[in-house]
Order: C-alpha cells, then sequence, then structure tokens
C-alpha cells in the first residue's frame, strides 16, 4: 500500500514538474578572438608607435556602425562588430595598444580626425583623391560599389544609367554620394534626386519604405543584406556588376605619419600571418583582398 | 433453504468501485491542474507580450523621431547618461508623451542612461525609476526587453528596454514604461476563468463516464462472479445445489448441530429404473423426469431443509430437526409425491425411489459418515421391500467395503471359493424330500465362511450378480447329477435375481445349462422374489415366460412381505409359491397370521401352484401347515443348509402327541 501510495505521488509530481520546468537559457557567448591572440606583439612597431599613443595605451577609431557586415551593432544595441572591429583588434595586439571603435558621424568624422578627436577613421571610407587632402590611408579592403534596389527590383534598375530621373539615397559624406552627384550631371534634364541620410541604416531605411528607387552601396554591406535571412526579403543586387573598384583605407591624420606607418606595417604584418585572409574569410569578404598594405593606394 | 442464491460480496464490489473511481480521479486532477498551470502561466505571458508589442511601438512610434532629427542625432560615442539630451529633443520628448501620459495611455515613461541616471520623465522627477541594479534594468541595459506585471492599487505592467534610437541598432539608454495592465488582466482573467470552468466541467463530465464505466464494469463482474459462483454450486438442470455446495452447507449445519446440540436426518435418494428412462425415452426425458422429482421434492420440503442433487438420479437431503419418524413420515410424503403419475413424451410413468436415512447426532457427526449410513440404509431399501429406510446398524453390511467385496468376489468366482449348501424342502404330509434350494456360501480365505448376507448385497448392486448366478446354476445341475446317480430325483430350486432376469440371454443360458448337463428342465425351479417382479415388469414377465416354456418351474419367493401385485401372477406360469416366514412363524399363535397363510394357500391352490411354507421352526407350525393344506415346508427344523451329501433324504413327520408332549 506504502509502495502504491509513493507511486502516485512521483506520478502526480512527475506531471508538476513537466508542466513546471523552465528552458534553460544557452550561455551567454563569449566574444574573444581566438585566432587573433596568435598574434603577437611586435615590439618594434610599438615603439614606433607615437609618443602620445603608447602613453594612454589605446587607439580611438570612429566608425559609423551601421554597415554590416563591415560594422554594425551587435543584438544589445551597445557592442560594435563586424570585420572592421575585428581588424582593429587585431592590429591593436601586433601594435601592442587596445583599439576602441567609437561610433560617430560618417559625415564628420575625417574633421574629427583632423581635430584630433579620434586616432583614425575604420568605417569603410574609400581611399579619394579628395579626402587624402585631409587624410593619409592605410588600405586594407578593395571593393567597388553595387546599386541596391527592393527585392523583385520594381523599378526595374540594371545600370547606374536607370537612376536617372528617380531618386537614390546614399550616407552623407560618402564616395557613392560623390558617385550619385556625378551621375546627376550626366543625367542632364531628366535629374536626379539624391537623398542623403544620416547613417547608412537610415539609407536602408529610405530605400525599404520606397522613398527612393535605388541605394548606392559598397558591394560587401550591399551583397550582406541582399542575402542576410533578415533583410533579403527587401532588399536585392541591382545587378553583379561593382562600380568604380576602390579601395578602403583607414583615414589617419596626415601629420600623424607615424601612425601610419605603424598601423600599415602591422597590417602587412598580419596579411603575412594570414590573419588578414582568415577575418575576411569570416565575413565572407575573401573577395575584397587587398595584396600587400599600402598607404594611399602605394 | 433448497435453493440459495449466492448473496453478492457487496463490501469487496463497493472497495473496487472506489478504487476505480479514486484511481481515475487522480489522473484527471492531475491532468486539470496541468491544463490550468499552462493556461494561465501562458495568459500571464501573453499580457507581458502585450506589454513588450505596446511599449515597442511607443519606442518606435513616439520617443524615437523625437529624440531625432537633422540636427541633433540620437548616436554617438557617449550614452545618454553623459550626454542628456538637448532642450529640443526634451521638448519634443514632453510633447510627444504628454496626451498619452493625460490619457492614462501610458502611467509613466522614463528614459534613463545606462548608469540608471533619468534622462527623462514623464512627471519631471529625476529620482524615481527601477535601481539600477534591478535584473530587468541590467537586462534592458544589455539590451534585452523585460515585462513585469506589478499588482498595486491597480496591476500595471512595467517594461524596461532597450532604447534603440534609430535604425542603426545602437542602444543609447534604457525605456521604462508602466502601461496599464488592468483591462488586460480583467479580460485575460475572465479568459482564464472561463477556460478553468470549461476544462472542469469537461473533466467533470468525463470523470462522470469514466466513474460510470467503473460502476458498469464493477457491476458486470459482481453479476459475473455471482453467476459463476452460482453455477459452481448448482446443478444447471434442475437449478439445485450440486455435490460441492451440499458438502459445504451440509457440514456447516452439522457443525452448528454438533456445537450448539441439534439433531436431524440425512437422506439418499435414489431414482428407481432412471436408467430405463433415460435408455428408453431418451435423455431428455431423463431429465424432464429429474426437474419433475426436483419439483415435486421442493413442493413437500420445508426452507430449512437442504436438497441436493449429487449427479445422476441421486439426490441428497439435510433435514434439521427431525427425528427418526418425522424423517421417515416427510420421506414418505416425498414418496407418495413421487408417485404421482407423470406422463413423459405421451407415457405415463409413476416414480419411485429408494430413501435411506442416517440420523445425527445418533449415527454420527461427520457428513462422510453420515452419508455412508444412509447410503446403507438406501441399499437396503433397494433391495428390500421397504421404500424409507432408516439406518439401522451395520447388519446389512458396509457398502463402502463392497468394492473390496466385489473385487474379492471376482477372484473368489475364478478360483473357486464359492461352495453350494442345500435346504431341503418336504412334503409335507410324508416328510419326503422333495427338492433342495441351492444356498451360495463364500469359503473365504482370510475371513472363513461368509454369510450370503454380506456378500450377495454387493453383487446384486454390481452386476457380478450375472456370472454369479451362473456359476450356482452350473454348479446345482452338476451337484444334481451327483445325488441323482446317488439315487435321489430331488429338484434343485435356485434363486434367481431381478437383473438376472433383465439380462438378455437368460433363459437361452438356462436351456443351455440344463442341455449341457443332460437334466430335464422339471427338475430346475428358478425362485424369483416379489421385488423383482417390482422391477421392469415387461422385460422380466418375458424372461420368466421363457423359461417356464423350457419346463422349468417358477416359484414366488418370499410372497407376501413385498409389494407384488396379484395381477402379476395372473399372468406369470407360477409352479410354486413360498409364503414369507415373517407369516409362517407366527400362525402357532396369531390368528391373522394364520388367516393369511390360510388365503394364499387357497390363492395358491386357485391358481394351480403348489405353496411352500419357509421358515419353519417348530413341529407345532409344522402341524397346523398339515392342516392348513399347505403342500410343502422349509425351514430348521427340517433341515438347515448343509452340502447335499449331508442332506437328510426324508423327514419324520412330527406328531400331534409328540408336540403336546413336547409342549408338556
Amino acid at each position: 500500500m506504502t509502495l502504491r501510495r509513493s507511486i502516485v505521488v512521483l506520478g502526480i509530481a512527475a506531471l508538476l514538474g513537466a508542466g513546471g520546468c523552465t528552458r534553460a537559457e544557452p550561455a551567454a557567448e563569449g566574444g574573444g578572438l581566438d585566432e587573433v591572440a596568435s598574434v603577437t606583439k611586435d615590439d618594434a612597431l610599438h615603439a614606433r608607435l607615437p609618443e602620445q599613443v603608447r602613453a594612454k595605451g589605446f587607439l580611438r577609431l570612429v566608425t559609423d556602425a551601421s554597415y554590416a557586415p563591415m560594422e554594425y551593432f551587435a543584438a544589445d544595441g551597445r557592442t560594435i562588430i563586424g570585420f572592421e572591429p575585428d581588424l582593429a583588434v587585431a592590429l591593436g595586439q601586433v601594435l601592442g595598444v587596445r583599439t576602441e571603435m567609437v561610433m560617430g558621424s560618417f559625415s564628420t568624422a575625417l574633421d574629427d580626425v583632423g581635430a584630433g578627436v579620434y586616432d583614425g577613421v575604420l568605417s569603410s571610407m574609400t581611399d579619394t583623391e579628395e579626402r587624402r587632402a585631409k587624410a593619409d590611408f592605410v588600405n586594407y579592403l578593395s571593393t567597388g560599389t553595387s546599386i541596391l534596389v527592393q527585392r523583385g527590383n520594381p523599378g526595374s534598375i540594371t545600370e547606374l544609367a536607370d537612376l536617372c530621373g528617380r531618386s537614390a539615397a546614399t550616407e552623407q559624406g560618402t564616395f557613392q554620394e560623390e558617385m550619385l552627384i556625378r551621375l546627376r550631371t550626366e543625367c542632364g534634364d531628366r535629374g536626379l534626386t539624391i537623398r542623403s541620410v544620416a547613417t547608412n541604416a537610415d539609407v536602408l531605411v529610405e530605400l525599404r519604405t520606397g522613398r527612393v528607387a535605388a541605394v548606392l552601396q559598397d558591394y560587401p554591406p550591399a551583397s550582406f543584406v541582399a542575402t542576410d535571412e533578415r533583410t533579403s526579403a527587401f532588399f536585392q543586387l541591382a545587378s553583379d556588376h561593382q562600380y568604380e573598384r576602390v579601395l578602403f583605407g583607414i583615414a589617419v591624420a596626415k601629420d600623424n605619419t607615424a601612425l601610419r606607418d605603424c598601423l600599415r606595417d602591422a597590417l602587412q604584418r598580419l596579411i603575412d600571418s594570414g590573419v588578414y585572409a582568415d577575418l575576411l574569410a569570416r565575413w565572407e569578404l575573401s573577395a575584397s583582398r587587398v595584396p600587400a598594405a599600402m598607404v594611399n593606394g602605394a | 433453504m433448497w435453493k440459495r442464491r449466492a448473496r453478492p460480496p457487496v463490501r469487496s464490489t463497493s472497495r473496487l468501485f472506489a478504487t476505480f473511481a479514486a484511481a481515475s480521479l487522480v489522473p484527471v486532477v492531475a491532468l486539470g491542474a496541468l491544463v490550468s498551470q499552462d493556461y494561465s502561466r501562458a495568459a500571464a505571458e501573453q499580457g507581458r507580450a502585450q506589454g513588450l508589442a505596446q511599449a515597442d511601438v511607443i519606442t518606435q512610434m513616439v520617443i524615437a523621431p523625437a529624440l531625432n532629427s537633422e540636427d541633433s542625432p540620437a548616436f554617438g560615442s557617449d550614452d545618454l547618461s553623459r550626454r542628456g539630451l538637448t532642450q529640443e529633443q526634451h521638448d519634443r520628448m514632453r510633447e510627444a508623451t504628454r496626451l498619452a501620459v493625460y490619457n492614462g495611455s501610458v502611467q509613466h515613461l522614463r528614459l534613463r542612461g545606462f548608469s540608471g541616471r533619468v534622462i527623462f520623465s514623464d512627471d519631471g522627477s529625476t529620482s524615481s525609476g527601477v535601481p539600477v541594479s534591478d535584473p530587468d534594468f541590467l537586462a534592458a541595459a544589455n539590451g534585452e526587453a523585460r515585462a513585469r506585471v506589478i499588482t498595486g492599487r491597480t496591476q500595471t505592467i512595467r517594461v524596461m528596454q532597450p532604447m534603440l534610437a534609430s535604425a542603426t541598432g545602437q542602444s543609447i539608454g534604457v525605456i521604462e514604461v508602466y502601461l496599464p495592465y488592468q483591462k488586460i488582466a480583467d479580460r485575460l482573467q475572465a479568459q482564464v476563468e472561463h477556460t478553468y470552468w470549461r476544462i472542469g466541467a469537461g473533466l467533470a463530465a468525463l470523470y462522470l463516464v469514466l466513474a460510470l464505466l467503473a460502476w458498469w464494469i464493477t457491476r458486470s463482474l459482481r453479476r459475473y462472479a455471482a453467476d459463476q459462483r452460482h453455477n459452481a454450486l448448482h446443478d444447471a438442470l434442475t437449478g439445485l445445489p450440486n455435490r460441492t455446495a451440499f458438502r459445504t452447507w451440509a457440514e456447516a449445519r452439522l457443525d452448528r448441530a454438533a456445537r450448539d446440540g441439534g439433531h436431524g436426518a440425512v437422506v439418499l435418494v435414489d431414482l428407481n429404473r432412471f436408467k430405463e428412462v433415460n435408455d428408453t425415452l431418451g435423455h431428455h426425458a431423463g431429465d424432464e423426469l429429474l426437474r419433475v422429482v426436483s419439483q415435486r421434492f421442493r413442493s413437500v420440503l420445508g426452507r430449512e431443509d437442504i436438497l441436493a442433487r449429487l449427479g445422476g438420479d441421486e439426490f441428497a437431503l439435510l433435514l434439521p430437526g427431525l427425528d427418526s419418524a418425522e424423517a421417515v413420515a416427510l420421506m414418505e410424503r416425498v414418496r407418495d409425491r413421487l408417485a404421482e403419475e407423470t406422463v413423459l413424451d405421451g407415457v405415463p410413468l409413476s416414480i419411485e425411489a429408494s430413501f435411506g436415512i442416517a440420523l445425527y447426532p445418533e449415527h454420527g457427526s461427520q457428513l462422510q459418515e453420515l452419508k455412508q449410513r444412509a447410503d446403507i440404509a438406501m441399499y437396503q431399501g433397494k433391495r428390500g421391500t421397504v421404500d424409507v429406510v432408516v439406518y439401522s446398524g451395520e447388519g446389512a453390511g458396509h457398502p463402502h467395503q463392497w468394492l473390496v467385496v466385489q473385487a474379492e468376489l471376482r477372484h473368489a468366482l475364478e478360483r473357486d471359493e464359492l461352495i453350494l449348501h442345500y435346504q431341503p424342502k418336504v412334503g409335507v404330509t410324508d416328510g419326503d424330500v422333495h427338492a433342495l434350494e441351492a444356498l451360495v456360501r463364500w469359503q473365504h480365505p482370510q475371513r472363513g465362511l461368509v454369510p450370503p448376507g454380506d456378500f450377495l448385497p454387493a453383487a446384486e448392486h454390481s452386476g457380478l450378480i450375472v456370472p454369479l448366478t451362473e456359476w450356482v446354476l452350473r454348479r446345482a445341475l452338476a451337484d444334481q447329477l451327483g445325488w441323482t446317480a446317488a439315487g435321489q430325483s430331488w429338484a434343485v430350486s435356485v434363486n434367481v435375481s431381478a437383473r438376472n432376469l433383465e439380462a438378455p440371454g437368460f433363459p437361452a443360458l438356462v436351456a443351455a445349462l440344463l442341455a449341457e448337463a443332460g437334466t430335464a428342465p422339471q427338475r430346475l425351479v428358478l425362485e424369483i422374489t416379489e421385488t423383482a417382479l417390482a422391477g421392469d415388469v415387461e422385460t422380466v414377465e418375458r424372461a420368466i415366460g421363457e423359461v417356464a416354456a423350457l419346463g422349468v418351474g417358477i416359484s414366488i419367493d418370499d410372497f407376501g412381505a413385498g409389494y407384488t401385485s396379484l395381477s402379476h401372477l395372473r399372468g406369470l406360469p407360477v409352479t410354486e409359491i413360498k409364503i414369507d416366514r415373517a407369516f409362517v412363524k407366527d400362525v402357532a399363535d396369531d390368528p391373522q397370521s394364520r388367516a393369511i397363510v390360510r388365503s394364499v394357500i387357497a390363492l395358491a391352490h386357485g391358481l394351480g401352484s403348489r405353496v411352500t411354507a419357509e421358515g419353519v421352526e417348530t413341529a407345532e407350525v409344522y402341524r397346523w401347515l398339515i392342516e392348513a393344506g399347505c403342500d410343502e415346508a422349509q425351514g430348521y427344523l427340517i433341515g438347515r443348509p448343509a452340502p447335499w451329501p449331508q442332506v437328510a433324504p426324508t423327514f419324520a413327520v412330527p406328531t400331534v402327541i409328540d408336540t403336546e408332549r413336547a409342549s408338556r
């Protein structure tokens, strides 16, 4: 009788337990970069860093974190992730300093660097002649520009000329903004409405809400939103063609050649050690690699 | 009492039902609790989800636009704790939230930095709000929205979520929104209650169905068990208790009687010639007969009497509280009732039965013992002339030893252990021996000379009487050759059982034996007891007729003691009537016996038979017999049974003077 009663009690307990149990949450992910850990500090390079950088022990790099997969906010809304933050960490390890990615406005980034607010710009910035007037660029990526349209391509846009007579959006102060301005002159009478907004995220909002027919973007982020499962339902590439292949560069103040050269040499070490290729592969950017670290395209 | 309904075991049944009911209640209640728990949890989750969605909408449609403008973007390197709001942003926030707060659509709204600093609150206070250490705050600061229902005066849902001010997904702080939850909670509560009722009603119905099923099943089981029990204890044909039930119940009665000093009778009843009914009319008639018999039994018996059918045509009764006379009287009533004519398949039948009565505590207190004694009494009845016999001691032999006796008797026949003694029958007037009656004796190797009463009933009962009679006939005819050779012309009388006469081929056997011995048929007399004539009359009469046709003499033995109907005599070629010793021994003193004997003599002479008096033991009787005109006499006065060479050829007829001398 006792046995029978205890079986009944067990049965009830099991029933209640089955309903009452809660799902265990997986443990929080660790954020370390184990591969980068294989990068060793280069004391010679560290020694060549500007005195001020060595003193404070870190580099502040400004970025507009709305450019997946290059740089964007993680789900917590505070951590900036992407290829460039990873690259920044790797460079910092070679140089023996901490690197810090700071959210900032792309359009004013170069001026801020010039004013000494940040040590550099690492924000998918295209190395252009015009910008070289303000800064030197340590080139780390080579890519072209793509035309991003709404999924289904309602405007039937296949090439740049198709944008004439329509509106297009771009981020303020970007290379693509310049491209659109050039295109507008080519369009002549048909004209081209350009909407320049603060962040790349806002650019995508413009396209998503149909206020513009297309968006000019560097190929990597354009390809990302066209294939990522959260956004691919809304965006697609107008064509596979990449326009005006250019170089991305870390913008450093023109008077800070020591830092520029240190960054170039550090990048070269990463290229040599294979860490650079590994990081590219992780973010599916291998096609955009540069063969060697360069400054201002040379 | 003769038919007791097995009472259903009520207690165990209700316990079984209660177990069923309780066992099915457990899962039903558990299921109900589980479903209710899940449902109310789902309802609460739904409320929280609704709160989260609402807060999301407020954030994106109200706060984000208020914070974002061309001039003052809501992003930057510093979080809002550090930066605070511009006056313009602050005004826009106030503008955007005013109406909602006024209408109570939003109870409170605060915008806080990650450090916990209140950057904006609807009431302007900067000290209120969730502590920074609150897990919800920490979660929201780490990008995870949390909603919690707070029960105060009314129910409120508090949402803590990251302030995602722009499309970049950057979190610049934590939004703390208090939304009215009372209406939602009331509605959810109503839904939950409604669902509770429905689940409750459904489960109650389910339980009811289960309980009904359980009840129905237990009832069926109970009935089935009762039926099984009844069938196990009752005879399907008559509905009477069977052997097992009789043993159980009767033993209980006897135990009680032994304890309380009660008395009563155990009766065994065997129907006569039941087998013939079965054989000639078929089994259905036999079954019908048994049903009729049991009905008639019941009509006579009282409530306390136990009547059982032991099997075949054998019945047993336990009659508590009856003494010998009462039991006999009751059984005679039963016999009379049974004897009433029954028509089976158009054949009118009179059912006869033998009743053996054993009384307790006189004849024993154990059922087995009582039954054995009742059995003995019953077989006495079957052999004798009285149907209802009360056990009267062991004299009649032990039927339970009959099996032994039968087995031994078979050997005895093979080993020639049987011998024949002869008792002379003399002519009354001259004293000359006319015939010898062959009487079988058993020279048992251990027990010595066994009297016929000890083994003949067993032989009769088993059918062994047929080979036994054949043996006696053969031996008697052989002995007769012996005395014939010695110069005597005596006839020989052999006793024949009803079973012999019923056995097919008996007349042929007699003829064959006569031929074998070369004996004239007239020198053989077959003595038939009256009871034999009460059997299968037709077969027996036919057999007698055939034997008589051979020339063999037919003698009616023990005349007057049984139930022989005179009508039997009319059709039979009877050559001799032997008056039962019961009448003969009294003729000296009893005028009535004298009258009877005289009339039997007259009757026999009238039928053309000669008359033999049996059991003649005194000269007085002998002389009276001479006077009465009796033809022959037999008895100890004349000669005891003895081997034939010892039989005196003549008997000295006693004279009157001798008698007078003797009496003086």
